[in-house]
């Protein structure tokens, strides 16, 4: 079996590339790309840790389902909310998007 | 049924309703509807107001003192009643205040008439009498407090109803404001009596000052704070100084004023709370002293006035000093009895002074003179009113005034006795100085156009004359029992035959003194003598004996400097206290605190709104930032 700390640091480095794609991009469906990879991650992190410390109990993956659940509907909304921007303001870039500056 | 003592409360009330039936026709703008602009409605109403006094009297004298109200107030275990009570004194004020309303409020239709406000004189005059009727029947200290004030404002309304002439507004001003001294100390005295007896009802603030329940170190104060209110009122020295400036309202509010309604009220305070002064020894001496002070220094200033207002205003000060002299004397009916003769003479007075502005348009005496053969009525009025004043055998003010002096001789030190006469003698002089330069002497303006008022300024005015004549006979037992008084006016008032009688009251049965009657005639007689010799038979010069006394006369004409006095403390202390709150209320509340606090948000938002940057980067680098504090926070001091 695979060690615990394996799957800790593949979710750290999955967790690490969402947070610098979701910094990094100018695109506003990848920012939102990248936040799906930042979840995974703590989903990567909840299997983990409910397999090697409650093994047969399954509460992470039942919590990684939710979060899945969760996920999507978020998902849903955001692009739906960055197809209203786009047909508006004619881009996607969200440093064009600061209606709400000083 | 029979018209009683029970129905005396109809009185104020007629009034109060023509007064609100005439404002709100004004308010509606329809006073026209009414009959004659509202004036002949507040005329029904002091008129049968008037006419109940006959029956309330009879049923006083059969029936006795009565006191009836309906409750009012429940505050915590205390019940205030709108309570009132009907005694001798009480009615007897009832009586004088109903007639002169009634007399004024007839001249009035002459007076006043074709003046733009008309229908509001006539709206305010109602309620000025219905405050004063109300004052007069109040039994208890509350109410009586509320319709002291309602006086008060409505003196206020009336001295300033000229309020186009800068002049007016400030006397009214003056006046309100220099009563109100007095009344706060008034309100003092009844809350501290509320305190002490837990009651504003008059009969149990005696009982308890009868049975001595209070310290005298408290009557003493109550009587002196009420006596306070009473000094403002009744324009009694220092407080007397917005009388004179009160002329400036038209002349029939003058006569209404002076004879019955405003000035009166502080001698009928002291009257009514008279059991609280006869415990009080030291307020009572401080009464006569007041009184005393005030009825020479004002007789004095009537000596250098020149506006014939002015003259009867100052002998209005100086008789009511001399009705306080009789309350510190110990003679109630004496001091109330001066009272309702005096308020027939001044009213009288004041009226025909109205005659004489209203035909020449003048009212100082220096251009005035030899009216006697174009207004023959007024003058022979007037001339009556005056030697009423002066206290000439047989009119009223003889009378009375003997009655008042028999009381200081009897209770005070003879040198106050001798002040006292002083201050008729000046009474003479001034006021045969008032007669002879206004109706006798040359003409000094040609007179062919002036011409007598008509009747209903005549009449009134010839009613009163009636009354100054014989109103003084009362006082002797067998006048008294034809009217059916069971004696003499003084038996009749007397406070032990009142509802709330006082066991230790002194008792000052009428009596007439030949060798004080001939004594005062005498004093009065030479008084008007020196005024004849300087201002009829023009033997002396006035000139010539001013001159001699420049540093007196400064003094009288400038009032004793009292009005600059006053002015002086008004500017020095109140205008500059006045600047410092204002300029504290500028600077520290308005500027600091207030402008402050609203600065610093301006300010500290002006500067934190570059936060945010719109930039999506931004925002979720300080997310993160912020998530790797906590965490950091919360392994270092959690673990």
């Amino acid at each position: 079996m695979i060690p615990l700390q394996h799957a800790l640091i593949f979710g750290a480095l999955l967790f690490s590339l969402g947070l610098y794609g979701m910094l990094a991009r100018r695109h506003a469906v990848m920012v939102l790309m990248a936040i799906e990879l930042m979840l995974n991650a703590v989903n990567v992190n909840l299997v983990a840790f409910s397999a090697y410390v409650a093994p047969g109990a399954f509460v992470g993956q039942i919590f990684a389902i939710f979060v899945i659940t969760i996920a999507a509907a978020e998902i849903g909304l955001a692009l739906a909310i960055v197809l209203r921007v786009y047909r508006n303001k004619a881009t996607a870039n969200v440093d064009e998007i600061d209606l709400l500056k000083w | 049924m029979d018209i009683g003592t029970g129905h005396a409360w109809l009185i104020p009330a007629l009034s109060v309703l023509s007064s609100l039936v005439i404002s709100l026709a004004l308010l509606l703008k329809s006073v026209h509807v009414l009959p004659k602009n509202g004036s002949y409605l507040s005329i029904a109403a002091i008129g049968s107001g008037f006419l109940l006094f006959f029956p309330i009297l009879r049923d006083l004298l059969s029936n006795g003192p009565r006191e009836y109200g309906l409750p009012w107030l429940l505050v915590g275990g205390t019940e205030i009643r709108w309570s009132m009570l009907l005694d001798p004194l009480s009615v007897t004020m009832l009586g004088l205040v109903t007639l002169v309303a009634l007399c004024v409020q007839v001249y009035s239709l002459c007076y006043m008439h074709g003046h733009p406000r008309f229908g509001w004189y006539y709206a305010v005059q109602s309620l000025f009498a219905a405050s004063m009727l109300g004052l007069v029947l109040a039994d208890n200290l509350l109410l009586l407090y509320i319709t002291w004030e309602l006086v008060g404002a409505c003196s206020y309304l009336l001295i300033g109803f000229y309020y186009e002439q800068r002049s007016a507004a400030e006397a009214a001003k003056k006046a309100f404001v220099t009563t109100r001294l007095g009344d706060v100390g008034l309100l003092i005295g009844i809350l501290l009596l509320f305190k002490v007896t837990g009651t504003f009802q008059l009969s149990g603030i005696f009982d308890a000052v009868a049975t001595g329940k209070l310290d005298s170190a408290t009557v003493n104060w109550a009587a002196l704070l009420i006596f306070l209110g009473a000094m403002g009122k009744s324009a009694q020295f220092p407080f007397h100084v917005w009388l004179p400036d009160a002329m400036e309202g038209p002349t029939p509010v003058s006569a209404l004023i002076h004879a019955a309604t405003m000035v009166t009220a502080g001698v009928y305070l002291v009257a009514r709370t008279y059991p609280i002064f006869l415990a009080a020894e030291t307020v009572l001496s401080f009464v006569t002293i007041i009184g005393l002070i005030t009825t020479l220094m004002a007789a004095l200033l009537a000596l250098v006035a020149t506006d014939i207002k002015r003259v009867l205003a100052y002998s209005t000060v100086s008789k009511l000093g001399f009705m306080m002299l009789a309350l510190g004397s110990g003679s109630l009916a004496a001091g109330i009895f001066y009272l309702i003769t005096h308020g027939f003479f001044k009213a009288l007075l004041f009226l025909g002074s109205g005659n004489v502005i209203h035909a020449t348009e003048r009212q100082d005496m220096r251009e005035l003179g030899g009216l006697r053969n174009s207004m023959p009525v007024t003058t022979a009025t007037f001339v009556i009113g005056s030697l009423a004043l002066a206290g000439i055998a047989p009119l009223s003010g003889f009378f009375s005034k003997d009655e008042v002096l028999i009381a200081v001789r009897e209770h005070q030190s003879p040198f106050v006795l001798v002040l006292t006469l002083f201050s008729l003698f000046i009474t003479g002089v001034f006021i045969a100085r008032l007669v002879l330069r206004t109706f006798f002497g040359a003409q000094t303006h040609d007179s062919s156009h002036y011409h007598e008022a008509g009747w209903n300024m005549t009449g009134p005015m010839i009613v009163l004359a009636a009354l100054s004549i014989v109103g003084g006979l009362v006082v002797f037992p067998f006048f008294g029992e034809m009217l059916g008084l069971g004696g003499g006016f003084m038996e009749f008032i007397n406070p032990s035959s009142g509802a709330h009688g006082n066991a230790g009251a002194t008792v000052h049965a009428a009596q007439f003194d030949t060798a004080m009657a001939l004594l005062s005639t005498l004093v009065s007689g030479s008084g008007l003598l020196i005024g004849w010799i300087f201002y009829g038979a023009r033997l002396w010069s006035p000139q010539a004996i001013s001159k001699r006394m420049t540093p007196v006369v400064v003094l009288l004409e400038n009032k004793y400097f009292l009005d600059s006095f006053y002015q002086a403390i008004i500017n020095g202390v109140v205008l500059v206290a006045g600047l410092l709150v204002a300029t504290f209320d500028r600077v520290v509340v308005n500027d600091v605190a207030v402008n402050g606090l609203g600065r610093i948000a301006v300010f500290a938002g002006d500067r934190l709104k570059y936060h945010v940057t719109g930039k999506l980067n931004n925002y979720g680098m300080g997310m993160v930032v912020g998530a790797v504090i906590i965490a950091a926070a919360a392994f270092t001091f959690l673990s």
